[in-house]
């Protein structure tokens, strides 16, 4: 049985305390990370019900977007196709997913309020749920992802568990965004809107259509863009390409820090986002 | 079955819950607010606040049976989901020694296209169950729904006492030890409330704590041995059941 037998709550005890209760959250919901990962995988069973091909729908509608955007953008630029396929397909897959992480983030709460209000199940769980709705999804893209590398021969000299490492920390930073647009949309309803055009104006200054070495490496235009090192972790090493070590350096700080705000705001608003609701 | 001691124990309960309206929940408005200056610091111009409870004292032990009356909006609802450990406190503190299972509302994670069977393995997850236990439990369940072949229907063809059922058949396989309900235990025909009737009792007798708001007199002395009145979140003394007509009066 998982369900707890004792139960306290209190009113404000000040700020350490709230932090307590945060962390308090947190590892309930890593004690029932099944509850998330049902709740994930209900969500998509719902969304594709008595349709055929599924979640696959999406990776077919994914895998035409990679071959018309391949063929059109490789044309334009005049670069080969073995170059640039690869390079597009996981650019729209895996920027895709961190994306629709984050804009899905915004009614991570708003969605749950029915459970909120009135049951004590951690908030935490409903954004581990979200997150592994989406990895989910990506797995059925991953599809593509195996068939451009087999097709244009990348298979053999990628980096698999570096890959992998990246995809780890990625998800890692992508989490802690879909949290703070979670709660920040739960306060105020302006804010998926917001979050919508900008994560579409970031596919446009990130390097997903066009390539980063049309820039200096380390270009500022590159190097202040989280997205492109969030981007380059899980790609280059898919490529075989080496990853800047400033990638990583990045990408560390970014999950420290990110998180480290997302949880305080968390701390501090944990007792409000179900009335927000 | 249970050895440890199963409790509630409410002091000085305070609710109050922020009203969101139209204009806080606009970002616009709240940056204005911000730009202009010193509002934040300033409580007095912070949201509205409606206090649902205050000051609320409450002691139960095992065996207890409390019904909760009083008008509408008057924190019956509150205070359950209060209990059921979803609200936080402003002040004073709930302790509740036991498992609790809320049955506040029918549609909880209700996924109205997805089949009765399916329901009750989500549901039951979220009640606490685990998927090894809900399917141990699943036959129980099925049977204790009355819903047959049904059960493999999508829950959207459902009416509401058939939906009733099954919600309430998922909510007490959880073992709990304090029930939470809401009213709706109304829903549903007779052969249904006949079993549910017994299935509360059962509870109970495993030495289980029933908190139950109503409107309805009859059903409150059908259920409980103690009744609590809310008027305008101030409670009432908890007293013996023989006294419902008092308080109603009262």
């Amino acid at each position: 049985m998982q369900t707890a037998h004792h139960m306290l709550r209190t009113g404000r005890r000040g700020t350490l305390y709230e932090f307590s209760m945060a962390l308090r959250d947190l590892r309930a919901s890593g004690a029932q990370f099944g509850l998330a990962w049902a709740l994930a995988w209900a969500d998509v069973v719902a969304r594709y019900r008595g349709s055929i091909l599924g979640p696959f729908w999406l990776t077919l509608s994914m895998g035409l977007m990679v071959g018309g955007i391949g063929l059109l953008y490789g044309q334009l630029f005049k670069i080969p196709l073995n170059e640039f396929m690869p390079f597009v397909a996981l650019g729209i897959v895996f920027f895709g997913a961190v994306t629709t992480t984050i804009n899905e983030g915004c009614d991570t709460f708003t969605r749950a309020a029915g459970m909120l209000s009135q049951t004590s199940l951690p908030m935490f769980t409903f954004v581990w749920r979200t997150v592994l709705r989406n990895l989910i999804t990506v797995a059925h893209h991953l599809v593509i992802v195996v068939c451009v590398l087999i097709w244009y021969g990348y298979w053999r000299n990628l980096n698999l568990p570096l890959a992998a490492a990246g995809l780890i920390l990625v998800t890692i930073n992508t989490a802690w965004i879909s949290m703070l647009v979670a709660i920040a949309s739960a306060r105020f309803r302006d804010i998926p809107p917001i979050v919508g055009s900008v994560t579409q104006f970031a596919m446009f200054l990130t390097p997903v259509f066009w390539m980063p070495s049309s820039f200096p490496s380390r270009h500022a235009f590159l190097a202040l863009n989280p997205f492109f090192h969030m981007l380059q972790a899980i790609r280059a090493p898919l490529l075989g390409q080496a990853v800047d070590p400033l990638t990583w350096v990045v990408l560390i700080c970014l999950a420290i820090v990110g998180w480290a705000v997302t949880f305080s705001v968390f701390a501090l608003t944990r007792r409000r986002i179900v009335h927000y609701l | 079955m249970t050895s440890l001691p199963v409790s509630i124990t409410v002091t000085d309960l305070t609710m109050r819950f922020p009203v969101y309206g139209v204009d806080a929940k606009s970002l616009k408005k709240h940056l204005a607010r911000v730009a202009v200056g010193g509002r934040l610091g300033d409580p007095g111009a912070r949201t509205t606040e409606v206090t649902a409870i205050s000051h609320l004292n409450l002691k139960l032990e095992a065996g207890d049976r409390l019904g909760l009356i009083g008008h509408n909006g008057s924190g019956k609802t509150t205070l359950l989901r209060a209990l059921s450990g979803a609200y936080e406190p402003d002040l004073g503190t709930i302790e509740v020694e036991g498992r609790i299972a809320a049955l506040l509302d029918l549609g909880l994670g209700i996924d109205p296209s997805a089949t009765g069977i399916d329901n009750i393995r989500l549901r039951g997850r979220i009640a606490g169950l685990t998927a090894r236990e809900i399917e141990a439990k699943m036959d129980e369940i099925a049977e204790f729904t009355g819903l047959g072949p049904f059960l493999a229907m999508p829950m959207k063809t459902y009416s509401a006492g058939m939906q009733a059922r099954l919600a309430f058949a998922v909510a007490t396989s959880v073992e709990a030890d304090v029930l939470l309900m809401d009213e709706w235990i109304a829903v549903g025909d007779a052969q249904f409330q006949k079993l549910a009737h017994k299935r509360l009792l059962d509870l109970v007798e495993r030495a289980g704590i029933l908190v139950l708001a109503s409107h309805e007199a009859d059903l409150l002395r059908l259920y409980c041995n103690k009744v609590m009145r809310m008027d305008g979140g101030v409670a009432s003394p908890v007293v013996d059941i023989r006294k419902l007509d008092e308080l109603l009066a009262g």
